[in-house]
C-alpha cells in the first residue's frame, strides 16, 4: 500500500537519529522504493549507505529494519559522500585542475605531474610558475595561488625548478643613439655617391614555442597524479585537425573542444605593450577564461597533448606537448 | 665491381629523387611560413593557422582582432594555389 508523504516524513524523523550512527550509512531521505532495479510506488525511507553488506556480516545494531513504524526502507550503496571542494581552494595532496602560482602572480592552474630526470614535477606555464621570466630557480610556489588566499609560508607547496624563457616583442626601435649613426653613415653614402642606405630595425626575437615551467614539490604526498573530472594521463599523444580534446582548468572546469587549427602563428598578449609570437600552436574554440592557463589538454583516450596558456573571447591557444617535453626535457 | 654499380645506381636514384621533389607544389606548411610574417604585420591580424575549409580541404586561417575593413581588402583570398579564410577571433591574452 502506497504511503502517504507526510507520515513517511515522520517516521523518518523519529528513526533518523538511530539510522545514521549505524556503521555503513551515510544519508537518510525519502523516496520511491526500488526493487529489483525498478521503481515502485511506494514510498520509503532510503538509507544511503558507502557500499551494501550481508545481514550476517553486520552487527546487529548496524542492519537497518525492513521497515520502520509499517514504513518500508530501501538501502542504495552510493558511496562517501564528499564535500565539493572549489578548484580555487586549498587541496593536500593537490591534484592537476586547481588553483597553483608563483608567489608574486594571481592564480593559474596546476596542469598536471610529469617527470624530469626521474623525479616528479609540476607542469604549469611560465608566466603561472615563473612569473613571465621574472622569476629565480627555487621561488616560492603556492596552491591554491595568491589570487585565491594562497600566502607564504602556509601555502607553499612547490619550488620553481625550471622554464623556458619567453622572449617578448621589442617596440618599434625609436632608439636616438641608433638614428644619430645611421644619419652618419647615410651622409657618408651620399659623400662618396654610393646608392647604399642604412635603416634602424629591432632584432626579430626568436620564436617561441611554449610557455612552459616546472615546479618540485616540497614533498611527493603534497600532490596527486591524476586531474579533477579526468583522471590519470594514459600517455602522450599529438593534436592534429578535428582532435576532440578536453581541458580541466581552475576557471572554467572540465570543458570539452576540437583542434581547430595547427601551425598556429599568434601573437599573444602578456601585459600592455606585452606581446610574444608563438609559433606551431594549436587553436581550439572558446573552452577556457583567466585563471585557466596551465591546464594540461588532453584527447578522448587520456592521451596528453597539449599545454593551454591563451586565448581570446572565441578561441584558446595551446602548445604542443612535444616542444614542452622537448625543451623541459620531461617524460611521463 | 658490383658494389660501385650499386653506388652509381643510387646516386642516380637520390638525385632523380631530390628533382622530383623540388617540382612538386609547395606545401601548406611552407606557403603559410613564407606568409605568417608579412600577415602578421599588417593591423589586426593576430593569428595565422591551418584549418580546414567548408569542404573539408585544408585552408590558411587568418584571425583577426575586431573587424577591420581596410586590412581585409587588402588581405589575399588565395595564397599560392591554397585558399585563405578571414575569421574575427579576437585579441589573444595569456590567460
Amino acid at each position: 500500500m502506497a504511503q502517504d508523504f507526510n507520515s513517511v516524513r515522520s517516521a523518518l524523523a523519529s528513526s533518523r537519529g538511530r539510522l545514521l550512527p549505524q556503521a555503513h550509512v551515510v544519508a537518510t531521505g525519502v523516496g520511491y522504493k526500488v526493487t529489483r532495479g525498478a521503481r515502485t510506488n511506494a514510498l520509503s525511507i532510503v538509507c544511503s549507505v558507502r557500499e551494501k553488506v550481508a545481514l550476517d556480516r553486520l552487527r546487529p545494531q548496524d542492519r537497518v529494519p525492513p521497515t520502520i513504524d509499517g514504513i518500508p526502507t530501501d538501502v542504495v550503496a552510493t558511496g562517501v559522500i564528499r564535500a565539493f571542494q572549489a578548484r580555487t581552494a586549498r587541496h593536500r595532496p593537490a591534484p592537476g585542475g586547481v588553483s597553483i602560482g608563483h608567489r608574486n602572480i594571481t592564480a593559474g592552474t596546476l596542469g598536471c605531474l610529469v617527470k624530469r630526470e626521474g623525479q616528479v614535477v609540476v607542469l604549469s606555464n611560465n608566466h603561472v610558475l615563473a612569473n613571465s621570466n621574472d622569476a629565480l630557480r627555487g621561488d616560492a610556489i603556492l596552491q591554491p595561488g595568491p589570487h585565491d588566499g594562497g600566502t607564504f609560508p602556509a601555502d607553499h607547496i612547490a619550488d620553481l625548478h625550471d622554464f623556458v624563457p619567453i622572449t617578448f616583442q621589442e617596440p618599434p626601435s625609436e632608439c636616438g643613439f641608433a638614428g644619430g649613426v645611421i644619419a652618419v653613415l647615410n651622409a657618408g653614402c651620399r659623400l662618396i655617391g654610393s646608392r647604399t642606405r642604412y635603416r634602424s630595425v629591432n632584432i626579430q626575437p626568436a620564436e617561441n614555442r611554449v610557455d612552459a615551467a616546472i615546479a618540485r614539490p616540497l614533498a611527493p604526498n603534497l600532490v596527486k597524479d591524476e586531474i579533477l573530472e579526468i583522471g590519470t594521463i594514459s600517455g602522450l599523444g599529438s593534436g592534429s585537425l578535428g582532435t576532440a580534446i578536453k581541458k580541466s582548468g581552475r576557471t572554467t572546469g572540465l570543458t570539452t573542444g576540437e583542434v581547430l587549427q595547427v601551425d598556429v602563428t599568434v601573437n599573444v598578449q602578456y601585459g600592455p605593450g606585452q606581446v610574444a609570437q608563438f609559433t606551431d600552436q594549436l587553436l581550439a574554440g572558446a573552452m577556457s577564461q583567466g585563471g585557466d592557463s596551465g591546464s594540461a589538454v588532453l584527447d578522448n583516450g587520456n592521451r596528453l597533448i597539449g599545454l593551454l596558456f591563451a586565448g581570446s573571447d572565441n578561441s584558446t591557444i595551446i602548445n604542443r606537448i612535444e616542444h614542452v617535453f622537448s625543451e623541459l626535457r620531461l617524460t611521463l | 665491381m658490383k658494389r660501385v654499380v650499386a653506388a652509381v645506381v643510387l646516386l642516380l636514384l637520390s638525385w632523380t629523387g631530390s628533382a622530383a621533389e623540388s617540382d612538386m607544389p609547395p606545401t601548406i606548411q611552407d606557403v603559410k611560413a613564407r606568409h605568417a610574417s608579412r600577415l602578421l604585420a599588417m593591423p589586426g591580424v593576430m593569428s595565422v593557422g591551418i584549418g580546414r575549409g567548408g569542404e573539408g580541404h585544408e585552408v590558411i586561417v587568418i584571425g583577426l582582432d575586431h573587424a577591420r575593413p581596410q586590412t581585409q581588402s587588402k588581405l589575399p583570398l588565395q595564397l599560392e594555389g591554397y585558399g585563405v579564410r578571414v575569421e574575427i577571433i579576437g585579441s589573444v591574452k595569456a590567460q
